[in-house]
């Protein structure tokens, strides 16, 4: 038997050369997909996290309310705990914490005066240092932000005295010596300061006490000197951040059970020694994230491969179909002579597996070399995933799998039975569609699988629709003159021998269609969920309040248009949203231009007021300001007693350009309570040219208690003027509002249509949105698809100048900024020096959803695919082609035989394949954009596995698929004008001679 | 009408022709006798300009055939010589009436015109009732004459036959044999005819033997 193969293998070796090519392309395609999904998949892990932004990877715990007793020894255990979730990474940990608020004596009237002391561990990194020096470990020193500075009235080298704890075992008072003014540093987790780094609120409201007062601080001392100094914590924060850089994907998922395991341990560890403690870190869900885009990538990538192995299949069952056909003489001798089926059978097995271990051994190193080049090709090596040859136990078995699977026999079918398995197909692969079609995150063998089924039935569906099509060619062909394209006409309408072909050129077509358009619209849809995802061009959320000139400084440093935005949780009514989520509220300043009075920089500002019938009356106005970019800013000024002399107001206009736009003026009696009776009216002048226009009301809550407001123009001045009751109930505002505006009522907003199912609301209807602590009636004026910036969430569009001038009116100075947005930025990258906070662009974004180190895995797949396709198409065509004139080579010398020249006999044959090719050629295209129709749409995934937002929209790039196409053409014509040449030469007098 | 003058052929170390000369009258059949191997087929190949002589001349119709270019062999071969193949040499994708009218469309002759020719050939073979069939679905002796009808179909000068009969039974054979004497006579057309058949023999107007690739006596 080895003796028959062995001689066969060497008289027919060009024909078992090109199978063994067949099959070593598709088992190198399953190896490198294997790759891709294991070593290039646990590879992309890694560096997605050495790449991670440190908030994702950090992971704090936290502690609130800690004696002073306890204080040293909580924050070494919890140190412990957190070095201990981070194992086996090195880590490092630093701290912070806050003490309970002490009162701050000899700081004047009106509502008591508070302060706290800090430590912070690292806070060189989140400070700047505006003068004077850091705090020296054991000298009694602080460092106050400047703003508690300036309120305060102290400088370096002041000293402070800073009263007992606010609290049921107070801690003594203490004196501290000033030493420096420092800065706020954005995203130095400033957010977790008692007053968000404010360094002084006017209305503080601590848990311990139903009262506001004044609060100043922090008063920043060394961060050891607290942790030993006898002062109770109410908040203490240590964060661990493990060191990624070098990690290996098993320790990552070590690392991420230990931090979710942290909070337990915490919990167990600290006891009562704390009243709440907390460890929280992104990072499990990160990594579960990165876990679930590496499946959906790993499920894209295997029906890639699925792909592959239908093509390889479909090549072949050519291959074989040829393969029989040239030894069917052969065949039928060898049965004549006494072989039995069994020992045909071991014998087509026995050549069948000694060409599969040959194609194992092409495939295994060829398939290595091929993964290792392909990462070293874009989007692979842009993502970092740059391997060594490697060789992985999946790989093995996919490549074995692949070779010894390819050659199972395919038995031969009557025409009823290719019905019946056709018509199968097509239902198997509608059933397949269908369930695709289910919005799931779940990865399943639907999914990878339906891109081979759909092309398959598409496949057999345009075979079938191929031979009428040639058959009215047929028709028309016998009513032409000549003979050699009547001759190839009905040659190719007649010889219906040519499935197998037919079948493997429509499907490497469309396979290598679809593959070049999947991979534009994936790009497609990536970029369309990084423009949905990223509100702007450029997106700065800031990690600190807004200040006046910012936006200026923004457009100066970046270019482009900036204006500032709100993106943030809230409430709606009572709704605080589904599944865990807050509704969004995106809000962006919109173009037109504010009434307001211009203001001049370093002019300073006085106010000037009175009240009748009592001395002790004080205001704090509050000026609200706008800047050319549309951003308002609040000047909360110190209080100001109505002793009709002017006050000056520092530093409330720091930069040109800006124009007073609201005046908001708590009014403070000191000495009333609730049993106070009578009224005071009061006369507050602002030194600014006052102008028409503007409006007055008195804020909630208990406006009854601030009657009669009134802004008007004094002189140079504008004077606000008010009846003021001076008892009352304590929680009353008393707060006279000033705008340059009148009250825009309900603001018109756009809805996302989650947000209109969730509530069940619809154009017209009204509802109340909770913006900080103002409740701001709003009206639904559209509802849309998605709210951009808020893609997939239940979410409120709304002019940021109307929700602003709503919230003025209600008696809310703050206005809702939380991130600049720029359009058309000149330099994106500049953004980066402004320390502002978190910086997103939309080409980031759009780059970190398509060459991220997950994703990158996918495009990298799809670029392999489409030279597979092509190679299988070409290889099998030239070995279909081969086969074909060689079986016909008598006839094609018959045909000079009747006088034919040898250019004619070339037309014919040429005539003949094209008119094949180039229908199976557009058939393939046709299959291929309607399953890029069909597929693509529920193929792509976000990064969670869910449907994307915006909806996916199938692209079919016609630059690309055209020189594609063109290529498919020029390499088939090629291939069979190359052997058709060839033929056409050798058929002579010789094959006469063998004919006859 | 065919002037052969010390034509040599050889392949390789075997010596097919040696310095073969003949001619043949306008109108006549000739039979082309020996044994397998002798030169028959090569002698038809050279003379049919399906191979070309290492020496020697060949004259058809005062067309000498070694002189012509490869597109003045196919030209000879479409206008002026037709061939009749042992295995019939039909195209098995196209039905007896398109065989045919194959060589009529390479002489690009009008549809209408070829349509009647066609017709007219198939009734002179007798298969006038079998114009739509495909070879596969003839028997062997109308395949033949399928065959021998294409060859009339562009009025050839010379018809050249590589043992018509060499894969029919006899009676079928012989029926061949008397059409292709008949239309011989009535086409007015030449014939050279390689064959073992005596039948043959005995219709031709002429017998060349030929003998280890030379013409005996």
């Amino acid at each position: 038997m080895w003796r028959l193969v062995t001689r066969r293998a060497r008289a027919q070796w060009p024909l078992l050369a090109a199978v063994l090519t067949v099959v070593s392309i598709g088992a190198t395609l399953l190896g490198v997909c294997a790759l891709l999904v294991t070593r290039t998949a646990d590879r992309a892990l890694e560096v997605a996290a050495a790449r991670a932004v440190p908030a994702d990877t950090a992971v704090t715990a936290y502690a609130v309310a800690v004696g002073r007793g306890d204080v040293a020894s909580v924050e070494a255990d919890t140190r412990a705990v957190l070095r201990e979730a981070a194992t086996p990474f090195p880590v490092t940990v630093t701290g912070r914490m806050s003490s309970v608020i002490r009162s701050l004596p000899g700081r004047g009237g009106g509502a008591p005066a508070v302060a706290y002391l800090s430590g912070i561990d690292d806070l060189t990194d989140r400070a700047t240092l505006l003068e004077g020096r850091w705090p020296s470990p054991g000298a009694g020193e602080a460092v106050l932000l400047e703003s508690t500075a300036r309120m305060l009235g102290v400088r370096p080298g002041s000293r402070v005295p800073i009263g007992a704890e606010l609290d049921r075992e107070p801690a003594p008072g203490l004196t501290l010596t000033v030493v420096g003014i420092a800065g706020v540093r954005a995203g130095a987790g400033w957010d977790r300061d008692p007053l968000a780094g404010a360094g002084y609120v006017p209305d503080y409201r601590d848990t311990s006490s139903l009262r506001t007062s004044r609060a100043f601080g922090p008063f920043l001392v060394d961060y050891r000197d607290l942790l030993a100094g006898g002062s109770s914590m109410s908040r203490m924060e240590l964060t661990a951040r493990p060191d990624l850089s070098q990690s290996d994907h098993r320790d990552l998922d070590r690392l991420a059970a230990g931090v979710l395991g942290a909070d337990r341990r915490l919990a167990a560890v600290l006891g009562d020694r704390v009243q709440i403690q907390r460890v929280a870190s992104e990072l499990p869900s990160v990594l579960a994230a990165t876990r679930q885009q590496q499946r959906v990538t790993a499920s894209a990538v295997l029906a890639v491969a699925v792909l592959g192995v239908a093509l390889t299949a479909a090549a072949l069952r050519l291959a074989g179909r040829l393969t029989a056909d040239v030894r069917a003489d052969e065949t039928a001798l060898l049965s004549a002579a006494g072989t039995s089926r069994v020992q045909l059978a071991g014998i087509a097995g026995a050549e069948s597996g000694l060409l599969a271990l040959l194609a194992v051994a092409v495939a295994l190193p060829l398939s290595t070399l091929a993964h290792a080049g392909l990462t070293r090709l874009p989007p692979l090596d842009d993502a970092g995933l740059v391997a060594a040859p490697t060789v992985s136990p999946l790989q093995v078995l996919a490549v074995v799998a692949g070779a010894v699977l390819v050659f199972v026999p395919v038995p031969a079918r009557s025409g009823l039975a290719r019905s019946g398995s056709d018509i199968a197909l097509v239902v198997l692969a509608a059933g397949a569609w269908y369930a695709a079609r289910a919005d799931s995150a779940r990865v399943d063998a639907v999914r990878v699988l339906a891109p081979a089924l759909l092309l398959a039935a598409g496949c057999v569906i345009a075979l079938r629709l191929v031979p009428p099509a040639l058959r009215a060619a047929d028709r028309f062909a016998r009513r032409a003159r000549g003979l050699a394209f009547p001759l190839a006409v009905l040659e190719a309408a007649r010889r219906p021998r040519a499935v197998a072909a037919g079948l493997l050129v429509v499907l490497g077509c469309s396979a290598a269609t679809f593959a070049v358009a999947f991979d534009a619209t994936w790009h497609r849809s990536q970029r369309d969920q990084a423009d949905l995802t990223v509100g702007a061009d450029l997106v700065i959320t800031l990690g600190t309040p807004a200040v006046a000139g910012q936006g200026v400084q923004v457009a100066a440093a970046v270019g482009g248009e900036v204006r500032p935005a709100a993106d943030r949780g809230v409430a709606v009514g009572q709704w605080l949203g589904g599944s865990g989520e807050a509704p969004r509220l995106i809000a962006v300043r919109g173009p037109g231009v504010t009434p307001g009075i211009p203001v001049t920089a370093g002019r300073a500002l006085t106010v000037t007021g009175q009240a009748t019938g009592t001395g002790s009356i004080v205001v704090t106005p509050q000026l609200v300001l706008e800047d050319g970019t549309g951003l308002r800013t609040t000047c909360v000024t110190r209080e100001i007693p109505l002793d009709g002399r002017p006050h000056p107001l520092p530093g409330c206009v720091p930069v040109d350009g800006l124009k007073l736009v609201a005046v908001l003026m708590p009014v403070i009696v000191p000495e009333a309570d609730f049993e106070t009776t009578g009224t005071t009216a009061i006369t507050v002048d602002l030194s600014v040219p006052g102008a028409d226009g503007w409006t007055a009301a008195s804020a909630e809550p208990f406006a009854d208690q601030l009657t009669d407001p009134a802004v008007t123009t004094h002189g140079s001045s504008l004077r606000l003027t008010a009846e003021v009751e001076l008892g009352g109930p304590m929680e009353a505002a008393r707060t006279l509002i000033a705008t340059a505006f009148p009250d825009p009522g309900t603001v018109p907003v756009t809805v996302s249509q989650r947000f209109a199912s969730q509530l069940s609301v619809g154009p017209g209807d009204d509802l109340s949105v909770l913006v900080g602590v103002a409740a701001v009636p709003v009206t639904i004026s559209r509802v849309l698809p998605e709210v951009p910036a808020a893609p997939g969430a239940a979410a409120i569009s709304a002019d940021l100048d109307g929700l602003s001038r709503a919230l003025l009116a209600r008696g809310e100075p703050d206005f809702p900024i939380d991130a600049w947005w720029v359009t058309g930025a000149a330099d994106a990258s500049a953004a980066a020096g402004l320390h502002l906070g978190d910086i997103r662009t939309r080409t980031g974004e759009a780059a970190r959803l398509t060459t991220g180190p997950v994703p990158a895995a996918l495009p990298g797949a799809l670029r392999l695919l489409v030279p597979a396709a092509v190679l299988l198409l070409l290889a099998g065509l030239v070995l279909h082609v081969t086969c074909d004139l060689h079986a016909r080579a008598v006839e094609v010398a018959r045909l000079r035989g009747i006088g034919m020249t040898r250019r004619e006999i070339r037309a014919t044959l040429l005539g003949q394949h094209s008119i094949v090719l180039l229908p199976l050629l557009l058939a393939g295209t046709a299959v291929g954009a309607a399953a890029t129709w069909l597929v693509s749409p529920l193929l792509v995934r976000s990064e969670t596995g869910v449907a994307p937002v915006p909806p996916v929209a199938p692209v079919w790039p016609w630059p690309a698929e055209s020189a594609l196409l063109a290529l498919l053409l020029a390499g088939t014509l090629l291939a069979v004008t190359v052997v058709v040449v060839i033929q056409s030469r050798r058929a002579d007098a010789a094959h006469l001679r063998v004919a006859s | 009408m065919l002037r052969i003058r010390g034509v040599h052929r050889r392949f390789g170390d075997v010596h097919a022709l040696r310095g073969v000369s003949f001619d043949v009258a306008a109108g006549s059949m000739v039979a082309l006798v020996g044994r397998s191997g002798s030169g028959k087929t090569t002698l038809l190949n050279v003379v049919g300009g399906l191979d070309r002589p290492d020496e020697g001349t060949v004259e058809v119709d005062g067309v000498d055939v070694t002189g012509l270019t490869e597109d003045g062999l196919s030209r000879l071969r479409r206008e002026r010589v037709a061939y009749v193949f042992q295995t019939f040499g039909l195209i098995p994708v196209l039905s007896a009436a398109e065989n045919v009218g194959a060589p009529l469309r390479l002489a690009r002759t009008p549809a209408a015109d070829r349509e009647k020719r066609v017709s007219m050939l198939l009734e002179l073979v007798g298969l006038a009732g079998h114009a739509d069939q495909k070879p596969g679905e003839l028997s062997g002796g109308q395949q033949q004459r399928v065959a021998i009808a294409r060859a009339l179909a562009a009025s050839p000068r010379l018809l050249i036959a590589d043992e018509p009969t060499g894969q029919l039974d006899a009676e079928t054979g012989r029926s061949v044999m008397a059409l292709l004497r008949a239309v011989v006579e009535s086409e007015g057309v030449t014939a050279l005819v390689s064959t073992h058949d005596p039948v043959m023999m005995a219709l031709a107007d002429r017998v060349i033997r030929i003998s280890d690739g030379q013409v005996d006596g």
